[in-house]
Order: structure tokens, then C-alpha cells, then sequence
């Protein structure tokens, strides 16, 4: 039997899945970053290598997410998308009707409209992170539940206080105000979920159309205080895949297979030794070369040099061997 | 010889090639400071005042820098309008005063007024004046000036054939510039100019968007005409020049059929900017459209997500209209299919 990997390589959470050829979800891994991305990627991957069997094969890999060059260089990948296009693909292919997608994940909020099961118009949060599973966690954290509890209290809320979620500063200082009043806990979380949403439709929804069906993905879709302020502020139903914390990764397998298919190619993926055996590593510095001061990040494997990036010039990029070049404009190119 | 230094910013973008003849001509050198540099933004930051936008920030860089170089003067022109009952944004009124007052030990400044809001008696009188710093022939002064008046055309018409400002002013002076490939998208990009045709304010905006296979409309690139004629379709006129610009081009290309999209890039801290992405939303209907807005902030991924999703987007959809009246399968791998 024959798979495609997808992987998504967040802020926060690093995501990985093996899907059959009909879209089935074979397995999922979902890991915590934890700022080491190159380590997410090798500890990821040899979780999901364990259950593959000899016959087993993978015949395509696609990366999303902010890591996505990182682990398309350490993986070898056949399609490297931004996060938008990759969960328009999963949540369409799961829900074809599918209009709005809400994604919220550890750094990024997005909406993302669709028609005929195309993205007609998206947003981004721009410079605020409020609402986002950063500050979930960290909330959590403060209020010591745990994350995976966060949504679940919220619902035993009976009456929300009102929490302003306009900055995510004012939010945490607004909670702990009405903490030392003596509001239950459960009913500050719920608060805290209904201001989250409120402030996620009036930056990143702001001006956009929001209209069934709807579905609701991303790592803080798990929560469930959240899901139901939503459905309370906009009067609708909010789906939530059973997925939907690897949406991104599903949406990136889903287009290495078609990418795979279209062109009839095999695939770039590097296989288990390289991957499992060798051992990589990233380094940055600032060139000096000229007054621009890149950062330019070099990722290794044994010492030698797979890939640069970040240098305006090109200079470091191209000064790889022609057959081992993999550069940046190469692996984003549509 | 009398050497004048011009910072590389700003309204050097429109009218360096007037300044530099005009000063030539009176027999100055000019020196002009190189393009911005991650050193210049850092530089210019750290002298500016705080309240200020992007691009006047790096300004202060690029005053900086000159100020290294054995220089007669400084020319730091006080724009206020340029065009009859327009206006620039009112920052640039105060900019030859904020450089005096942040960075001491400069060479003297020529801070002339332009301002032909009502009338352009003023400056001439000041240009005729200005010239005597360099020669006591009036005759020649008026010559310096139609030379740079010719000039400056010949570079605004280099601009309109597609290329950037700041191409357009490397083609001026006769240097190479970019060749133009085949493209999968036409896009509309605007914005204030000083910040868009900066390739380091512009976080490469420009390059990008050519390297993933666009063709790129500046309002520089349309019709004059068409332009204004269309930026008067809003009930009260735009009294900013680049403003009105914006608008019009805006409005103009959302009704020509061949244009993918529209992306404007705006400064953070930009005053007309915050109204200018507004009102071009609400006027261009269904054509898709994206705002970017950048500032100090250095980290490249959001702006190169935001530039792949757009782009992707727009493929997408053209595939999509395509597909009743002929089969592209996966031609852009297309994904509403439910298997693969």
C-alpha cells in the first residue's frame, strides 16, 4: 500500500500524517515544536515510520506550515505550500460545500472564504496574536488548568463575565481583575472564550462575509468554550473535523498526491536513512558581506550543507553544487 | 566643484531626475546616498522620532549616510504640494526641521518650499534664488530648469513602460535593469511609492512577486488620464496627490477584465494610508484584493504566506472559471475532486 505524507511545521505544534491514496487517515502524530523544529521533524517522522511496514511506501511528501522549507529540505519534498491553500484543500475535500474556514493555531489566526471549493478571499491576523493558542496556553498555564480541560471548564460556565479581548494584555489583566472579585473560574474561561472570538471576527473577520457551512479547525478547535462562542456571536452551526488539529498536514498530503499523480513523477523524499540516520543541524549568522546584514540560516546534515536561505543576494544559495542545490525559489516555485 | 548630496528616499523616487540635472546643470555634483540597506533602516530608526512612519524613518538613514561624505549641502526639499489643490502628507511639511533638530554637524540644508497648491510664482521665484548659490546668470538657472523639466519627463515616461520608480531612474541613468519573463498572473500593486518601489520597505515585495510569475501594474504604468477620470468616482475628491493617485488606479484597474488582483502595500503608521487601503476596498467590488502593511518588523514569513496565498488563490480561481468550457484537469493540481 501506498502513502502520502504531509507535514505541517507550526509555531507551536508540528504535525504529520500518512494518507492512503482515497484521503484516508492512516496515522497522525501531533507534537510540540517546542522550538526545535529540526528535532520535531526527525522525532515526527520516526513515530510515524514505526507502523510502516516493508511493502509499505511512501510515494509522496508535502510540507505547509512556517517550517515548511525546513522540512522539505530534511524530508524531500514533492510540494511545499503556505498553510492558506493547505487547509482550504483538507476542509474541502472533507466538507466539499464548505464556505468559511476559521484556523486558529499557536501564532496565526486565519479565515478563509471559499466558493465551489475554491478560496475566494482570506485573512490573516496582522499584529496581534490575541486569540491565538499562544495565549490560550499561557492562560491556562496562569489559571493552572490544564490546556486540555481550558474549553471543557468554560462550558460548565453558567453565566460569562465580560472580559475585554481587544489586546491580549488587557485580556490577561481584565481576568485577573475579575479573579480577585470573585467571579468563579469557569465563568472567567467562558469569558475569556467569548472575548477571544469576539476579537478574532472583529480583526481577521473584519468586512468579510461569514456564511455556512463552516468549519472550524486549527490546534485551538479542541477547545470547546471557544467553538461555543463562536456558534453563540454568529448564530450558526461550527463543525470541527475529527482532524482538525492536523488539517494543515492533511491538506499537505493531499496536494504531494496530486502534484505525484498529475505529473506522473516519483518522489523527492529522501528515505529513512537520510532522514533517521544523519544528523542535522541549522545555523544562522549574519552575513557580512554587505550593509543588507542577511540572516542567513544554513541547514546541515553530517556537517555538510543542504540548503541556505535568507540572503537577499543569493550568494549563499547559490553557491551549493548545481546537484544538490535546492534553493529556496526552486522549492516555492508554483 | 560644489557637491550636493541627495538622500535616497522619499520624493527621490519621483523627482530625482529633475533635482539632478537641474543641479548639474548649475555645475554641482551630485552625490545621492545608496539604496536602503538593512544598516540604513537600522541607522534611521534609531534616529528618528518615534512617531513617525516607516519610510520617513529611513530617510534619517540616508541622511546619515551623507552626512559621511565631504558634502557643500544637503538638499532635503520641503514638499508640501506638488499639483494645483492637492496635497502631500503633512509629515513631509516638517521633514527638513525634524533632520535639523535629530541629527546635529550637518552640512547646510537647501530646504525649499515646493508648494503649487494655489500657484507656482513662489517656487519659481525660490528655484531662481536657489540657483544664485551656484551661479550669478539667471539665463542659466532658467536653463537648468527646463533641462531638468525635460529630463524628469523622460523618466516618467521610462516608468510608464512597467518598470518601477526606481528602475526607471537606473534606466534614466543609464544602467541595465530588469528584463520582463512571460507571467501567469497580471496584478495591480500600489502604494506610496517611496515605499513600494524600496525594495528593503517593500521586504522585496516587487522581486517576489515577478519571481513567482507576475506582471506587475503600477500606477505609473496606466494611462494619466484614465486614471484621474476614474479616482473621481468617489463623492468628495482625494486631496492627496499619491492618495488620489491610489484611488484611481485602483478603481481603473478593477474594471479591466485581465487583472488578477490588487495588492496595496501600506506603511504602518501611515496616516493616509489607514483611510487610502479603506476606501480602495469598498470601491473595487469583487476584484480581489489584498492589503499588506509593513513596518520595522523584520520577519519575512507572514509577508511570503500572504504572497503564495494570494497567488495560489488567484491560480486557482482562473482554473476554475476555465474549467466549464475546457478540460484542464490538474492542470494547477485541482483539488475539489474528493479523491486524488
Amino acid at each position: 500500500m501506498d502513502f502520502y505524507l504531509g507535514v505541517d511545521i507550526g509555531s507551536v505544534s508540528s504535525n504529520f500524517v500518512l494518507m492512503g491514496s482515497q484521503g484516508e487517515i492512516y496515522k497522525k502524530v501531533y507534537l510540540r515544536t517546542e522550538g526545535n523544529p529540526v528535532r520535531a521533524i526527525s522525532t515526527g517522522y520516526s513515530i510515524l515510520k514505526k507502523d510502516l511496514t516493508q511493502n509499505q511506501q511512501i510515494k509522496g511528501v508535502g510540507t505547509t506550515g512556517s517550517g515548511r522549507l525546513l522540512a522539505a529540505v530534511m524530508l524531500g519534498a514533492d510540494v511545499v505550500k503556505n498553510e492558506i491553500t493547505a487547509h482550504a484543500v483538507a476542509a474541502s475535500n472533507l466538507y466539499p460545500e464548505v464556505r468559511t474556514i476559521i484556523e486558529i493555531g499557536g501564532q496565526d489566526s486565519k479565515l478563509i472564504l471559499l466558493k465551489h471549493g475554491i478560496v475566494h478571499d482570506f485573512a490573516m491576523n496582522t499584529v496581534c496574536a490575541a486569540g491565538t493558542g499562544s495565549f490560550l496556553d499561557q492562560q491556562a498555564a496562569r489559571l493552572g488548568v490544564p490546556i486540555e480541560q481550558f474549553g471543557d471548564k468554560a462550558l460548565d460556565s453558567s453565566g460569562p463575565v465580560r472580559i475585554a479581548g481587544r489586546c491580549g494584555v488587557f485580556a490577561e489583566s481584565d481576568m485577573i481583575h475579575k479573579q480577585q472579585m470573585g467571579y468563579p473560574l469557569e465563568d472567567i474561561v467562558m469569558g475569556s472564550c467569548e472575548a477571544l472570538a469576539r476579537n478574532y471576527l472583529n480583526n481577521v473577520g473584519k468586512g468579510k462575509k461569514i456564511e455556512e457551512p463552516l468549519v472550524f479547525q486549527g490546534g485551538v478547535a479542541a477547545n470547546r468554550g471557544i467553538r461555543k462562542a463562536f456558534e453563540k456571536i454568529l448564530g450558526m452551526q461550527v463543525m470541527v473535523p475529527e482532524h482538525h488539529d492536523v488539517m494543515g498536514a492533511i491538506g499537505a498530503a493531499y496536494l504531494a498526491g496530486e502534484v505525484i499523480v498529475h505529473n506522473r513523477q516519483i518522489t523527492n523524499f529522501k528515505g529513512d536513512d537520510f532522514v533517521l540516520q544523519g544528523k542535522f543541524s541549522s545555523v544562522s549568522r549574519e552575513c557580512n558581506g554587505c550593509a543588507n546584514m542577511c540572516e542567513v540560516v544554513c541547514i546541515r546534515r553530517d556537517g555538510e550543507a543542504l540548503a541556505y536561505w535568507g540572503d537577499r543576494c543569493k550568494k549563499w544559495e547559490n553557491s551549493l553544487q548545481p546537484s544538490s542545490r535546492k534553493t529556496a525559489g526552486e522549492i516555492l516555485a508554483i | 566643484m560644489i557637491r550636493v548630496g541627495i538622500p535616497h528616499g522619499l520624493f527621490y523616487y519621483y523627482y530625482y531626475p529633475w533635482w539632478k540635472t537641474f543641479f548639474n546643470h548649475l555645475g554641482a555634483e551630485v552625490v545621492c546616498s545608496n539604496p536602503t540597506t538593512r544598516l540604513t533602516v537600522d541607522q534611521g530608526v534609531g534616529t528618528a522620532v518615534d512617531e513617525i512612519c516607516f519610510p520617513l524613518k529611513v530617510y534619517f538613514g540616508h541622511v546619515l549616510e551623507l552626512k559621511r561624505y565631504a558634502l557643500d549641502w544637503i538638499f532635503i526639499p520641503r514638499m508640501v504640494s506638488v499639483e494645483h489643490r492637492s496635497y502631500i502628507c503633512p509629515k513631509f511639511m516638517g521633514l527638513p526641521d525634524m533632520i535639523r533638530a535629530s541629527i546635529p554637524d550637518l552640512p547646510p540644508i537647501i530646504d525649499i518650499t515646493v508648494d503649487v497648491s494655489q500657484s507656482d510664482r513662489i517656487l519659481k521665484r525660490d528655484l531662481l534664488q536657489l540657483g544664485k548659490l551656484f551661479t550669478p546668470r539667471e539665463s542659466k538657472i532658467r536653463e537648468a530648469i527646463k533641462r531638468a523639466r525635460e529630463e524628469q519627463k523622460f523618466c516618467d515616461t521610462l516608468a510608464g513602460q512597467g518598470y518601477t520608480r526606481e528602475e526607471a531612474i537606473q534606466l534614466w541613468e543609464g544602467k541595465a535593469t530588469h528584463s520582463f519573463q512571460t507571467s501567469i498572473l497580471n496584478l495591480g500593486v500600489l502604494g506610496h511609492g517611496y515605499s513600494l518601489y524600496d525594495s528593503v520597505i517593500n521586504m522585496n515585495l516587487i522581486n517576489r512577486l515577478r519571481n513567482m510569475g507576475c506582471r506587475l501594474w503600477f500606477p505609473e504604468s496606466l494611462d494619466e488620464d484614465e486614471v484621474e477620470r476614474a479616482a473621481t468616482a468617489i463623492p468628495k475628491r482625494v486631496f492627496w496627490t499619491l492618495g488620489r493617485k491610489m484611488v484611481g488606479s485602483a478603481i481603473y484597474l478593477s474594471k479591466q477584465p485581465e487583472i488578477d488582483g490588487i495588492i496595496y502595500l501600506a506603511c504602518f503608521g501611515c496616516g493616509p494610508d489607514s483611510l487610502i487601503g479603506e476606501i480602495i476596498e469598498r470601491q473595487i467590488g469583487d476584484k480581489p484584493y489584498m492589503l499588506l502593511t509593513v513596518d520595522e518588523h523584520s520577519g519575512e514569513t507572514g509577508m511570503i504566506t500572504r504572497l503564495e496565498a494570494f497567488c495560489d488563490m488567484l491560480l486557482r480561481r482562473k482554473n476554475h472559471i476555465y474549467e466549464d468550457n475546457l478540460s484542464t484537469h490538474g492542470q494547477y493540481a485541482d483539488c475539489h475532486k474528493g479523491t486524488i
